[in-house]
């Protein structure tokens, strides 16, 4: 008996998993099957403790072509151009080692892009570090952004767009996620990860098998102790040279149609690729693992199924095209090699040389993983501090916006986005720089947008407000571009799902988001869910990470994000349902407070109002109010010497006090207008409001100056003051980077 | 007809070959095993990206591969050829272009844009009458680096081709482009091919490509 412990411990399988494993083989697994069940039932690989609740996410629109169940989902965009993308956690590798964990994580998510056919054009991630103080956060910060752009740079896809977010719940466990979106151009192919056809053969192209990696999948699924450099073997390395070539050459023989189904070997290798394949295709397959290429010829039968080497995906070719197929790839530089064949199934067989080694249904691996139905309960405001005047618990001071400028909280992320190449392709309008990436698709000039949501501040807030939040604070930055949100994916990380205050987080953000994103009419369509986010038995906040992509008719005359031009007139569009003292409480380290709550309905007419207003004034800039609320907002958009003044009789007319610049409304976009066309602004807003939404409002806020930056009633200081706190090198802000 | 030379890793190729297209120029795709007849192109682009991965050294893998026989031939016989970031390097490898560009001395990728000073213009290489440009930058290793003393040399011959208003890298003298003795070898660390179209943030890059069959 003490043997089985030892062995369910050693391939982190519980005894309730064993006791299902007996039920469905008729027997106790053997030999090699317990690697497989162990790779296969792990958290990552199953989804065990979140499928239930996922299948409740919106994503049903007539523009979806592929959602979950893919590599990653695809969306139509109409006139021909269709998107792929899709978001991934990379957060226990790259606490571990940082350079290749968030290396790895652009490789990994880059290849569910273009395993779907599509062209990958646009990268961004997610951060979240823990205080700069806590330990090893300043190697942490420095690999995480090398490794992103070492990978990013030289596959040469740009980073557009991003968030880096600081907290003391990351500390012991940082969060690196890559969101990666490939395009398909009118008449190129959609691939699919559904094995088809008796008699194809299964072939592998790409980087040679070694040991990095194997038992990965599982390493991931399992809270962090004190040891982790014991973890470290079980990160990968990654060669993004490898991988450009990988993405030209799959392409071309996808282009070529010599491809009936495609997948790359991700998380626990070449076991959840040539399972999940079959299962899906409903077929089965026999493997001869001794024809896999190997970098290491003392690799075990065990070790080469659960390797984790990057870089390598499993083709099913028809036989007649495997010689047109390997000279492509021989052009590439990459060998192709059959490793078997497609059979009539339903059994996977693996072999090496004529012994056979496991014969298993796929489908016990795959779609018979359990499914727990952790306990949860129904959400309520647990870490919620009510508070109707929001007022009082704000003192306005400009020094206090000078004074988070400063913060790593506030500061500019200059030094994270100038480390990517954010232009490569040619298509960039609108950089890392901006609060929304923009790219030109290059068949109808068409601008595509994608920012990133979650604040992670709002989740520790009320964590049902800061899930509706993911999807509708950055569809509104989207808005306030004149960009229409398409679609959405996700990247949910949280930590034990066996504490039912996590998993009530995590139920209440699938509801949020799900309504958010129905009111608006966007679907999610990929996504990726992290689980044991926990280090010795603290969990990090609760963080939905969201990726939202939409288009608009041009990338001509976009609204920046800063002021552009002096004596501009300067607009505040809001329609305010939350008030929220928000993160200036947590750098008081006082709670949090607020009152109301998002009416999603309501906040998705708002965000159809605001493209429609953009979209058809010339607007100059536009930057949705955020964190720190309205005078922060207003002094991220100064920009070179240009400040701004506020109008006091138009303040006084609209009731705007001093504590209004600092209190958190959701939600409110800065307009910047020349005031050439400011009347029509007002007028195009009266006849799109109508009356009839009362709480949306259009007041004027005052006057784009130079050098001075004036909230009114004292709150004064110069453009140059803004500028230099907002730019303070990282390089003092976080002690031991360099 | 314009050559644009790949190799494997390239990954500006695309861009420069569209921008080509863009300024009414016929681009061709030469592949890193061809020979070509120096008659075939009239002017040739190294692009930029990784090409190899950066292994070795930037550009030195790239360098020593076959096409760069046929370009090497061709610089000799006078054909125009340009080369762009990664293709800067291996020009300086394969020592058709003097000199050496080395990490940046911040020691980290700088994506960035910059303005140029044209020191020594040129009539295939942006133009005769071309003063300054304002142009993207995206590398790691872009700091250009001469032996001291060829350093008034290469001033003297007018072989500096452009320099930056404000170093981004700690590059010699400011150097972003230089020349062969002869003038018809060109290469610079911005990348024109991004800016080409006010959306991109500027179109300043045009003149280097329209200036290549004058």
């Amino acid at each position: 008996m003490k043997d089985l412990d030892r062995k369910l411990k050693a391939y982190r399988i519980s005894s309730g998993e064993y006791d299902r494993i007996q039920t469905l083989l008729g027997r106790p697994p053997r030999g090699i099957e317990w690697a497989l069940f162990s790779a296969l039932w792990s958290e990552h690989c199953s989804y065990k403790s979140s499928r239930v609740h996922l299948k409740n996410l919106f994503n049903k629109s007539p523009r979806v072509l592929m959602s979950f169940g893919e590599n990653a989902g695809v969306v139509d965009l109409g006139r021909g151009e269709k998107v792929a993308f899709k978001m991934e956690s990379h957060n226990h590798p790259s606490f571990i080692e940082p350079y290749e964990g968030a290396a790895t994580g652009v490789g990994g998510i880059l290849r569910d892009i273009f395993t779907m056919g599509a062209k990958p054009i646009a990268l961004a991630n997610y951060l979240c570090f823990g205080e700069p103080t806590a330990p090893r956060m300043a190697s942490l910060v420095d690999g995480v952004v090398r490794g992103i752009g070492g990978y990013g740079n030289c596959v040469g896809v740009p980073t557009i767009t991003g968030q880096t977010e600081f907290h003391e719940s990351y500390n012991k466990n940082i969060l690196v996620n890559a969101f990666a979106l490939g395009l398909f151009r009118e008449g190129e192919p959609i691939l699919s990860a559904k094995a088809q056809g008796v008699g194809n053969l299964v072939v592998y192209v790409g980087a040679k098998t070694g040991k990095d990696g194997v038992h990965g999948a599982s390493m991931a699924s399992e809270a962090f102790d004190d040891d982790n450099s014991a973890k470290k073997p079980t990160i990968q390395k990654g060669d993004p040279f490898y991988e450009k070539l990988l993405i030209e050459s799959c392409l071309e023989v996808m282009r070529e149609k010599l491809v009936v189904a495609v997948q790359d070997m991700g998380a626990a290798g070449l076991t959840s690729s040539s399972f999940e394949m079959a299962a899906r295709g409903e077929v089965g397959f026999n493997i001869h693992l001794d024809r896999v290429p190997l970098r290491d010829s003392s690799m075990t039968p065990e070790e080469i199924l659960l390797s984790e080497s990057q870089e390598r995906m499993l083709l099913i070719v028809e036989p007649k095209n495997l010689a047109k197929l390997k000279t492509v790839f021989a052009r590439w530089d990459l060998d192709a090699e059959a490793i078997g064949e497609v059979t009539k199934g339903p059994e996977v067989e693996l072999f090496w040389q004529t012994e056979s080694l496991c014969r298993l249904d796929p489908k016990v691996l795959v779609d018979e993983a359990p499914r727990y139905e952790r306990p949860f309960y129904v959400w309520k405001n647990k870490n919620r501090v009510e508070e109707s005047d929001v007022k009082k618990a704000v003192t306005p001071d400009i020094k206090k916006i000078l004074t988070v400028m400063g913060d790593v909280r506030g500061n500019g992320r200059s030094w994270v986005f100038s480390q990517y190449d954010q232009r490569v392709g040619a298509k960039t309008a609108h950089d890392c720089r901006d609060s929304v990436g923009i790219l030109r698709l290059p068949d109808t000039g068409r601008g595509l947008g994608m920012t990133l949501g979650c604040r992670p501040y709002l989740m520790r807030f009320d964590a049902k407000v800061g899930a509706i939040d993911s999807i509708a604070y950055p569809a509104l930055e989207l808005a306030a571009k004149g960009i229409e949100t398409m679609a959405a994916t996700d990247c949910l990380n949280y930590g034990n799902p066996e504490q039912p205050e996590i998993m009530s987080e995590f139920v209440a953000t699938i509801e949020g988001m799900s309504a958010q994103c129905e009111a608006l009419g966007a679907p999610i369509i990929s996504g990726n869910v992290s689980f044991y986010n926990e280090t010795m038995g603290e969990n990090i906040t609760s963080t939905p990470t969201t990726g939202l992509v939409g288009v608009c008719d041009s990338v001509e005359h976009l609204p920046k994000s800063h002021f552009v031009n002096k004596n501009s007139e300067v607009y505040l569009l809001s329609n305010v349902q939350m008030q929220i003292s928000g993160l200036w409480s947590e750098v008081a380290r006082s709670p949090t407070v607020g009152h109301g709550d998002i009416d999603v309905k309501s906040h998705a007419r708002f965000v159809e109002l605001t493209r429609k207003l953009v979209s058809e004034i010339r607007l100059e800039a536009t930057r949705v109010v955020g964190k720190f609320g309205l005078g922060y907002a207003l002094a991220r958009m100064c920009e070179g010497r240009l400040g701004f003044a506020v109008d006091t009789a138009a303040l006084r007319s609209s009731g705007i006090q001093s504590s209004d610049f600092f209190v958190e409304k959701l939600y409110q976009a800065i307009l910047v207008v020349n005031s050439d066309h400011a009347l029509k602004l007002r007028e195009r807003f009266n006849e799109l409001a109508g009356g009839a939404q009362a709480p949306i409002k259009l007041e004027r806020l005052g006057t784009v100056v130079e050098d001075k930056f004036s909230l009114g009633d004292n709150l004064d200081c110069k453009v140059s003051e803004i500028q230099s706190a907002y730019q303070t090198s990282w390089e003092v802000l976080i002690a031991g980077l360099s | 007809m314009i050559g644009v030379v790949r190799f494997l890793g390239t990954n500006c190729d695309q861009d420069v070959f569209e921008a080509v297209h863009q300024v009414g120029l016929k681009p061709k795709w030469v592949w890193h095993q061809d020979h070509f007849d120096r008659k075939d192109f009239d002017a040739l682009i190294i692009p930029g990206g990784f090409s190899y991965g950066d292994y070795l050294r930037c550009g030195a893998l790239a360098a020593r591969s076959p096409v760069m026989q046929s370009v090497s031939e061709a610089a000799k016989a006078g054909v125009p050829v340009l080369g762009i970031c990664n293709g800067f390097q291996i020009l300086c490898e394969a020592q058709l272009l003097p000199g050496a560009l080395l990490k940046n001395n911040t020691l980290r990728f700088k994506d960035d844009w910059v303005d140029l000073k044209i020191v020594n213009s040129n009539a295939r290489f942006g133009g005769a009458g071309l003063k300054k440009a304002h142009l993207p930058i995206a590398h790691g290793e872009g700091r250009y680096y001469l032996e001291q003393d060829q350093v008034k040399q290469l001033f003297d011959d007018e072989q500096v081709w452009c320099v930056y208003e404000k170093n981004p890298n700690g590059s010699l003298e400011n150097i972003a482009g230089v020349m062969n003795d002869k003038h018809n070898v060109a290469a610079l660390m911005p990348h024109p091919e991004r800016a080409m179209a006010e959306f991109m943030g500027g179109e300043d890059g045009r003149r280097f490509f329209e200036s290549l069959l004058t």
